[in-house]
């Protein structure tokens, strides 16, 4: 029996899927990060915290 | 009052009220009779497929029908306002659970004393053995402890009919494969022992989710 | 610092479980060289149950404390578990096709999964259809609570459903100790980047909170 195709396919699916999302978070983080900095200096501005 | 009388008098609020409208034990059973009916249409009439395929549509038809029933249990209290008025009543939340709770069954259990003789009738089936009424009451006890859990949650969001199904459908599933396939050993002439491994796993289920639900109940109808 | 020490910890263990997989266990005779997904298919599926755990601990203590904090923790492990459950079950799907012949088929430990698959479903269904974020919140927590005691049930009935089949011969009569050796460590590895991944979803629900907050702040 030689099925070394599902073998590969099995685990790359598993390593593209958590590459995947951990690239996800990590990019919506570093935009979040931005607007929350961006957000925080106008309300410094407004002197509202 | 005591406890037992406090709970009894919320059973009796819901029993009035449905033999005042026969809302939920008229119209389920209708329903359950076009499902069984529906069923014959799409299996046939031959004997040994339906000896096969019996246990699969008692519990299909039984399971649609406790969702359609459950669903009824708190949607009237909520469009006439009665939720807040039993909440305002001197009785914890846990006892309006068991209340309701146990009036769900009551109706479920007409319900289905109903419908199996209707269903032996038209299928030719002996499902009047107590093998198979112990199986059908243990199994509608687990549906009525999370499925008023659940009918209270579903209640209170945007969607309401739609999402009972949602939640009480994958956690019952272990109920539902138990009892189809304590219904076929019965069916086929097994012994109560055959029975045990299906039955101890309904009763499990039964006494967890009773104490889960009464448990967790409280936080799900807050205001 | 912590941080940085698990993610080479991870690092270095899921390079050495590879290793392990595809040089240093033996191939299995029966099955051939797909057996090797076992080592994939078990920390999937021990992940789906772990996400669960931490569902239930964060629903509880969201219940009795009513913090964001415990709810963020549920909500990630909720989202985190989706992700491993899914990946579970086509794992397992690409497991039954060279050994059973099927791309699907109603074996006790799959079938298992596709059920806690779908409480998983219903966990966010719930959330999403709620008039308000906390009463979501709340409804999401029973639901977590609910399902995971219904875990050990389903494990149950499923396997006593299919009790007539031959399980899966791995299963039986424990595993030869290199197999076994690279199984833990795989768990191990998967375990520690799960760990990782579930602590980066936190912080950034964390900030999407603290966006929200700020929002409000500025309207």
């Amino acid at each position: 029996m030689e099925n070394t195709g599902f073998l590969l396919a099995a685990f790359s699916i598993v390593w593209a899927v958590v590459f995947g999302y951990i690239l996800l978070m990590v990019n919506r983080q570093r935009k979040l990060r931005i607007e929350i900095a961006s957000l925080k200096a106008t309300l410094k501005e407004k002197g509202i915290e | 009052m005591k406890y037992w009388q406090k709970i009894m008098t919320v059973t009796w609020k819901d029993t009035i009220a449905e033999m005042r409208t026969r809302e939920i034990i008229s119209s389920v059973l209708v329903f359950t009779l076009l499902v069984i009916v529906i069923f014959n249409f799409a299996f046939g009439t031959n004997q040994t497929t339906l000896n096969l395929v019996a246990p699969g549509i008692l519990w299909v038809t039984f399971t649609f029908a406790g969702v359609l029933s459950l669903n009824r249990a708190f949607v009237p209290e909520k469009e006439q306002g009665c939720l807040e008025g039993l909440m305002a009543c001197p009785v914890s939340r846990e006892v309006i659970y068991v209340g309701k709770m146990l009036a769900s069954l009551l109706f479920m259990l007409i319900i289905e004393a109903i419908a199996l003789p209707i269903f032996a009738f038209l299928f030719n089936l002996p499902v009047l053995s107590l093998q198979i009424i112990v199986i059908t009451v243990l199994t509608t006890i687990g549906f009525v402890t999370v499925g008023t859990l659940f009918s209270a949650l579903a209640v209170n969001t945007k969607a309401r009919e739609m999402i009972l199904p949602i939640l009480f459908l994958p956690v019952v599933i272990p109920i539902i494969i138990s009892a189809v396939l304590a219904t076929g050993t019965a069916l086929a002439g097994g012994s109560w022992s055959e029975l045990a491994s299906s039955l101890q796993i309904i009763a499990v289920f039964d006494v967890i989710f009773l104490v889960v639900s009464f448990l967790v109940f409280p936080y799900v109808i807050e205001e | 610092m912590l941080r940085k020490l698990l993610v080479w910890l991870g690092v270095t263990l899921m390079v050495f479980s590879l290793f392990l997989v595809f040089v240093y266990v033996p191939t299995e005779r029966t099955m051939g060289i797909v057996q090797k997904i076992f080592y994939l298919m078990v920390p999937m599926g021990w992940l789906a149950i772990l996400s669960f755990l931490i569902i239930f601990v964060g629903s509880i203590f969201y219940l009795a404390k009513k913090s964001r904090r415990w709810d963020n923790l549920a909500f990630c492990g909720a989202e985190t578990g989706l992700v491993f459950t899914t990946l579970a079950l086509i794992i397992g799907s690409i497991w039954a096709k060279p050994i059973w012949g099927v791309w699907w088929t109603w074996e006790p430990r799959l079938t298992a999964t596709l059920v806690l698959w779908l409480i998983y479903i219903a966990y966010f269904m719930v959330r999403s259809f709620a008039s308000e974020e906390y009463r979501g919140a709340t409804f999401a927590a029973v639901v977590g609570i609910v399902g995971f005691v219904d875990i050990p049930i389903i494990i149950l009935s499923t396997t006593l459903w299919r009790g007539m089949h031959p399980g899966p011969i791995i299963f039986q009569g424990g595993l030869e100790p290199a197999m076994l050796f690279t199984l833990l460590v795989s768990l191990a590895a998967f375990t520690v980047l799960y760990v990782l991944i579930l602590t980066q979803r936190v912080s950034l629900r964390n900030d999407q909170m603290e966006l929200a907050r700020l929002k409000e702040l500025y309207h």
